[in-house]
């Protein structure tokens, strides 16, 4: 019984408790199809996108801890309706927006959705 | 011999109570740290505004903070001071600086009220202060007290024309003062509010990335954004700035150019009027200098 163990032991509770916080609902929607959908059309030649290999375009936003961002594009607040909306449509949004309109499905955007709200 | 024995177990006692205290002190060393770490997260401090530190600390944190502002204001060189400075110091006191300062006669807005540190009452700082030691507390802001900075706000002639006006506080009766403010509420009442609307743009200088930097403290953009180089919230209210002077597009809108950045910066609504990025009064200089800061952020 050495210090050391003393002071770990009396540690321990705030290193297992020091990241706790209350989390929502994940949103309706498959991450691992979302994945390959993001691979699919190609976000990834204008957004970083972690957890996708090769997602390191520059000509949007990184979407780094994108679920915890207040808004959307700065316009949008951050709902998961509103994400799928985005990525279904963002001239609706914005008109003047440089992201185009790909064509992505209502599931595909739920799935997108859901892994989009994996990044924290 | 026997004294060659005696010597041998004098030192050995010596060498355990060596041993001894080492272990004490040590154990002192890991105590104040565990008690330290468990102040800390059972948040025994208390932070309510209403609760003011202890005599002996406040006395403490008051003298090193009047030892650091004099020691910087050395550097500083006033100017003489007119009655007139005074006097355009006096219009943007009553605008900038009255709800949380008081001024004589008037009580300070309800901001001013609940603060701890309270601002003081300038008359009396006046009093015991040297014109460089107002001046540069108002230039640089006072850290953890809620006193801002107000550098990106006015020029330094303005600010020594808000010193001018508070060296002349002491001597200003409030019926004196009330007379000044009810002269002016006639005659200037129309550019009142642009006092600090529009500072000045400095000189046009080189964009300075270094300056650039601290204006994203002096316009609070860090209360919004993740800046690289910068400490703050860490909020995700707009994008992170990292790797923003790779970006090909501004806010998704903008090709992303020097002229462009200095353009959202300024007003960004004009560029998006559906943005949330709100227009904060950036003046053309700092937004160069902010704009050559965020080029070097790849
Ligand atoms: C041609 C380039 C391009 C492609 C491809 C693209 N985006 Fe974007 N994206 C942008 C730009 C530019 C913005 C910034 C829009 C704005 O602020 O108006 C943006 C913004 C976003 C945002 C909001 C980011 C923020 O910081 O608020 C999300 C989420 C997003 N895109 C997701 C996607 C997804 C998912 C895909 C694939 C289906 C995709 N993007 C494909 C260019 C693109
Ligand atoms: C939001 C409230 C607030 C506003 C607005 C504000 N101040 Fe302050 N000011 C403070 C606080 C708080 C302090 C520091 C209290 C302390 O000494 O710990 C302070 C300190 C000062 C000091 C140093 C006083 C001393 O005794 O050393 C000066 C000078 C000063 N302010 C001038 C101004 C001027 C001029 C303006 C307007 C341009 C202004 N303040 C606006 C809150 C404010
Ligand atoms: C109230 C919050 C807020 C403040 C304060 C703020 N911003 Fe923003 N900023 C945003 C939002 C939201 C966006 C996204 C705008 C959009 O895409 O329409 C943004 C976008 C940006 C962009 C473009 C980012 C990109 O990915 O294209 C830059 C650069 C920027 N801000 C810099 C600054 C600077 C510098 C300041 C301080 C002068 C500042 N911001 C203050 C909220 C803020």
């Amino acid at each position: 019984m050495t210090a050391r163990t003393v002071c770990l032991l009396l540690l321990a509770p705030l290193l297992a408790t020091g990241c706790s916080s209350d989390e929502a609902e994940p949103p309706p929607g498959d991450t691992q199809k979302g994945r390959a959908a993001i691979r699919e059309y190609g976000c990834g030649s204008c957004h970083v996108i972690p957890g996708i290999s090769g997602a390191d375009g520059h000509t949007g936003p990184s979407l780094e801890r994108i679920a915890k961002r207040v808004y959307l594009a700065g316009v949008l607040p951050n709902t998961p309706d509103d994400m799928a909306r985005w990525i279904r449509e963002p001239e609706t949004v914005d008109p003047r927006t440089a992201m185009p309109n790909m064509g992505v499905s209502e599931s595909d955007a739920r799935d997108i959705t859901a892994y989009l709200y994996t990044l924290k | 011999m026997n004294n060659q024995d005696r010597q041998d177990s004098v030192q050995k006692i010596r060498k355990r109570i060596e041993i001894h205290v080492g272990i004490a002190i040590a154990a002192l060393v890991v105590a104040m740290g565990v008690g330290a770490a468990g102040f800390v997260y059972w948040g025994a401090y208390n932070v309510s505004a209403l609760q003011q530190h202890t005599e002996p600390v406040f006395t403490i944190l008051n003298l090193a903070l009047d030892r650091s502002i004099r020691q910087r204001a050395e550097e500083v060189e006033p100017p003489p001071l007119t009655p007139e400075m005074a006097e355009q110091g006096r219009l943007i006191y009553q605008n900038k600086c009255v709800q949380c300062h008081g001024a004589p006669g008037v009580g300070r807005d309800d901001v001013g009220k609940g603060m701890t540190p309270v601002p003081p009452n300038l008359a009396h700082t006046a009093k015991t202060k040297n014109a460089d030691e107002i001046f540069w507390p108002i230039k640089h802001g006072i850290k953890m007290t809620g006193m801002p900075s107000w550098q990106f706000t006015f020029t330094d002639e303005q600010i020594w024309n808000l010193t001018a006006f508070i060296m002349r506080l002491p001597e200003l009766s409030p019926a004196e003062y009330q007379e000044l403010v009810a002269n002016d509420s006639v005659e200037e009442s129309t550019d009142r509010n642009d006092v600090s609307a529009s500072a000045p743009a400095r000189d046009t200088a080189l964009p300075d990335p270094e300056r650039g930097k601290m204006a994203m403290y002096g316009y609070a953009c860090i209360a919004c954004h993740r800046i690289p180089g910068t400490v703050g919230p860490h909020s995700d209210v707009g994008p992170p700035l990292k790797g923003i002077g790779e970006r090909r597009y501004i806010a998704g809108v903008l090709a992303n150019n020097p002229e462009n950045m200095v353009r959202w910066l300024r007003h960004p609504t004009e560029v998006d009027p559906l943005t949330a990025m709100p227009d904060l009064d950036v003046t053309e200089q700092d937004a160069r200098d902010m704009a050559a800061y965020l080029e070097t952020l790849r």
